[in-house]
This record gives C-alpha cells, sequence and structure tokens, in this order.
C-alpha cells in the first residue's frame, strides 16, 4: 500500500533550464562585445558576439513564451495596472524588454559605427545584460519553501555560470586569434573557479539543512539527478575544465576548446539539477 | 496578549476586518473523501487536479493498522507567498475574510505562484472541462467565497459527515473556530515557512505533516501509482 493517492506535478519544467541556459549566455556574449570597445583583444568578435547574443535573446524570449499557458497574454506584464514590483518576474520581465531594446539601437549603432554611442548603449546594455542572469536567480531564492532554489547564492552563482558559459561560446568565435583566446581563457578558468567554490558551498548549506533540504541533497548527489548534477555537472563540467586550463594543453586553442565543450555540457546540466533538484521533495507532500 | 503582526497584508486582529479560517479535527476525519467530491461538483475541477485532497498514511503493523487522512487545501496565508510571487497580480488577497482569490483573466500560467506554494495548493487547469471555459491558468481553493460571502458555509465543510470541518471567523471571538484554535492544541502545516496559514489541524501527527525520509527511495509501488496516476491525468 502506497502512501500517497494524489501526486503533484513540478511547476517548472527542463525548458526552463534552456531558458536559463540560453539567456545566461546571451548576456555574457553582449558583455563581451561591450568589451570591445575598451579592451583591443575583444574587437575581432564585437559583431559576431553581438549578433549571436540577439539571435539567442530572442530564441530565449520565445522559450519564455512558449512555456506560458496563456502565451496571448505575455504583454500582461508590460500592463502597469498589473505589474507586481513584489515579484521577481516582473522585474525580469522588464529587464528582458530593455535588454532587448538596448540590444536593438546597438544593432543600428554598430552597422553605423559610431564609437561614443556605441560604448555607452553598450555599458548600458551590460548592465541590463548582468540583469538577466541576477533576476534568474532571484526567481529562484524568493521561494522560501524550495531548498537549494533559497539560497543568496542563487544570484552570483547565475551570473558566474552565465560569463563562464557565455566565454565557452565565445571561444568558438574567437577562432585562431590567440590574444583573445588567451583572455577567455581567464574568463574561464576564474568563472569555473568561482561556480565550483559556490556550488561547494551550496552542497555543505543544503545537507546540513532541515528534512526538505537534506532529501533534496540525497537526490541531488544519488540517482539519475546525481548523475547529471555530480558526474556532468560538478565533475565533468566544472572540475575538469578547470583541470585542462591549468595544464600546458590548455593554453592552446585545442585544449581551450575543449574546457569550453565540457564548459557547456557542464552549464547545462547545473542549471538543470538545480532547477529539478528544488522541486523533487516538494511533489511528495 | 495580541498576536504577532509581521506583515501589512495580514488580518489577523485587524479591527472591524473578518479572518476566515478552518479548523480540520482529525480525529472526526473518516476519509470518506465527501469533501473532494463536493468541492469537484461545486467548481467543475476537472480530472486529475482538485482544491481539496485528502491523503492518508498507512501506520502501524499488521494486523493493527489504520489509515491516518490529513485533508488538504489552499491555507489561505495570512502572508501568502503566492501572492507575493505574481507577476502580473493575478493572484491577491482580500482584505475583509483574508480569502487569497485568483484574477483568471489576468493569469499567464507562468506558474510562479505554483512553484512558491508550500502546500502545494495550486495546480493549473487542464483542458478537460465540461461546463466552464475557464482553462490553461492556474487555480485553487478559494475557501468557496462566494458562498461565504452569501453566508453559507463551504462546500467541503458542508457535506463533511463527521463534521470535521470547521468554518468560521478567527477575529470573532465567540466563532467556534476562534474557541477552537484558543483552547485546543492545534497545529499548522510548515509553520517554518512563515506564512501564517489560516488552516489549523486538531491531531495532525508528525508523520503527516512532515517530509518523511519514504520520499527518498520510494517503494516501487508508490513508483507505480505515480505512473498511473499521470498516465491517467494525460
Amino acid at each position: 500500500m502506497g502512501d500517497f493517492n494524489i501526486f503533484h506535478q513540478m511547476p517548472w519544467s527542463g525548458s526552463y533550464a534552456i531558458y536559463f541556459f540560453v539567456i545566461g549566455i546571451s548576456a555574457a556574449l553582449f558583455f563581451f562585445s561591450t568589451l570591445s570597445w575598451y579592451q583591443a583583444e575583444f574587437k575581432p568578435i564585437r559583431a559576431s558576439a553581438f549578433y549571436l547574443s540577439f539571435l539567442l535573446l530572442g530564441l530565449g524570449g520565445l522559450l519564455l513564451i512558449g512555456d506560458l499557458t496563456q502565451p496571448g497574454r505575455f504583454l500582461n506584464i508590460l500592463n502597469p495596472a498589473y505589474l507586481n514590483f513584489a515579484s521577481p518576474l516582473a522585474w525580469g520581465g522588464l529587464n528582458l524588454i530593455s535588454f532587448g531594446l538596448v540590444s536593438v539601437a546597438y544593432f543600428f549603432m554598430l552597422r553605423s559605427n559610431n564609437e561614443p554611442t556605441g560604448r555607452l548603449l553598450g555599458v548600458i546594455g551590460s548592465l541590463l545584460a548582468v540583469g538577466l542572469p541576477i533576476y534568474t536567480g532571484f526567481d529562484l531564492t524568493v521561494h522560501q519553501n524550495r531548498p537549494v532554489w533559497n539560497s543568496p547564492l542563487m544570484p552570483v552563482l547565475f551570473v558566474a555560470l552565465s560569463l563562464v558559459s557565455g566565454a565557452a561560446v565565445a571561444s568558438f568565435l574567437a577562432g585562431k586569434n590567440e590574444q583573445l583566446q588567451v583572455m577567455l581563457r581567464r574568463f574561464m578558468l576564474w568563472s569555473a573557479g568561482g561556480v565550483g567554490a559556490m556550488l561547494i558551498s551550496l552542497l555543505g548549506t543544503t545537507a546540513y539543512g532541515g528534512v526538505g533540504a537534506e532529501q533534496t541533497f540525497m537526490f541531488l548527489t544519488s540517482g539519475a539527478l546525481g548523475g547529471i548534477f555530480i558526474g556532468l555537472g560538478i565533475l565533468l563540467g566544472t572540475a575538469a575544465p578547470i583541470a585542462l586550463l591549468v595544464t600546458p594543453f590548455g593554453h592552446r586553442q585545442t585544449g581551450i576548446l575543449s574546457a569550453a565543450v565540457l564548459i557547456l555540457v557542464g552549464g547545462m546540466a547545473l542549471r538543470y539539477a538545480i532547477l529539478i533538484g528544488g522541486q523533487i521533495v516538494q511533489t511528495y507532500f | 496578549m495580541s498576536e504577532l503582526r509581521l506583515s501589512s497584508i495580514e488580518t489577523r486582529g485587524v479591527p472591524g476586518k473578518k479572518r476566515y479560517a478552518m479548523v480540520i479535527d482529525l480525529r472526526r476525519c473518516i476519509g470518506c473523501d465527501a469533501c473532494m467530491v463536493a468541492c469537484k461538483a461545486e467548481y467543475d475541477v476537472p480530472l486529475g487536479v482538485w482544491r481539496t485532497w485528502v491523503p492518508y498514511r498507512v501506520v502501524g503493523t499488521y494486523p493493527n493498522v489504520r489509515k491516518q487522512f490529513l485533508p488538504r487545501l489552499c491555507n489561505h496565508c495570512d502572508d501568502p507567498p503566492c501572492v507575493r510571487s505574481c507577476p502580473v497580480g493575478a493572484t491577491y488577497k482580500v482584505e475583509d475574510g483574508g480569502f487569497v482569490l485568483q484574477h483568471y483573466d489576468r493569469c499567464i500560467g507562468c506558474k510562479a505562484c505554483m512553484a512558491s506554494c508550500p502546500y502545494n495548493a495550486r495546480f493549473l487547469l487542464p483542458k478537460n472541462r465540461t461546463s466552464t471555459d475557464i482553462t490553461g491558468v492556474v487555480d485553487k481553493c478559494t475557501f468557496c467565497h462566494h458562498r461565504v460571502v452569501q453566508g453559507m458555509a463551504p462546500a467541503c465543510v458542508q457535506t463533511c459527515i463527521g463534521r470535521a470541518r470547521i468554518f468560521g471567523d478567527l477575529n470573532d471571538p465567540s466563532s467556534e473556530v476562534a474557541r477552537l484554535v484558543a483552547t485546543l492544541p492545534t497545529q499548522v502545516l510548515r509553520p517554518e515557512e512563515g506564512t501564517k496559514p489560516n488552516v489549523f489541524y486538531i491531531g495532525a501527527d508528525r508523520n503527516l505533516t512532515e517530509h518523511g525520509r519514504a520520499v527518498y527511495n520510494p517503494p516501487e509501488v508508490l513508483e507505480r501509482d505515480r505512473q498511473a496516476f499521470d498516465n491517467h491525468k494525460a
């Protein structure tokens, strides 16, 4: 005889993890495009990083709207009479749309190659871009009943994940440009290090949390989800690229690109595991 | 001594305001599920989702076993996380009465309210409704707002054969719920979440109200039940 007669569904499915992944890369690529106005090494990817960022922003927007059960009402989020500023989703919606508008202006500026305007729009856009991983992190943090999610680390972790995944994608855009690869390698190394440090903290606080948190820790570290979180996310997607990047092989283009592939696999796995892991135990309550 | 109020949205002890609450006396619940049926009939709640439900747990060792029931519903929290998390204000709290209700026409279906509810009280309305065209939005128990404002009891309360569910205004010291809460030991679900629920239980056992270790590595039969449940919903 089972203990339950009714089961609950996870409200947020894996498609949200794809959105987090895509939007994080989009934000970081815009940042690298902006950086090109200040660091000459990034100039070769100024346009390509931006175009890919814009494409991913559009894809992310479609994923987000497509996941609503009332996609036709997504404009409600722009209705001042409806907006609830206590919700991070309201801020996130406005942030996303503002970033989209600045990206459009940046596109026209790139065509005209106007440097002062480019710098200004780049800085504004980058500030809005960093808001995207921050809001997605807050989106999870504010749910006080969810183990793993309800941690002040989430917004910072999502910024670091955005930066490391974006740098990984940018390393493919950089091609054989050695100077740029050196810079991107540093970004990947330090961001992945930050992600690793935060994950250790997160695992520690989750393991020593209340009953729900402790059980979430068990889900995250064993079984199928454990394989995704520990195997793909931490070992293959965070520890292995760090180890690779500090070796002499990791200083060469092939090594950097190999690390980038691992980082992208790990970035997606971590987002998925954190999203799903925070919801499993609750489905049994 | 007056109760501590932490949030401006709370209705407890506010002069002139009602604060509706439900007391569920588990000593009286026989698990007949009539409350679930009454609720389904009242609202055309589709198959596979519930505004109120009665999970049970089998306790004891054969042959001395029994079922423990824990009727569940929206807790109409005094500080509801669902109201905070809704980006478009589709979920709101009625100041007089404390009902947590839903604007169906505003809901965009982002499911943030479902993620924020510690009680799993919210669900997405599927397409298979027989006589109502409100679908694809989040729904939940309303404490039968439409009945209560007309002086009637909620459908589940009216139908409860053992009188296990008692409903009334906690701000009225002469009401039965106020007397029960004041004179008997009561429990609320997940008090650590700070939601200040307005559903109180008499005789709730920790085995029922807390996450059990069985959640991790659940028995195979439970997974089969879940699979059958999901298939049925689909």
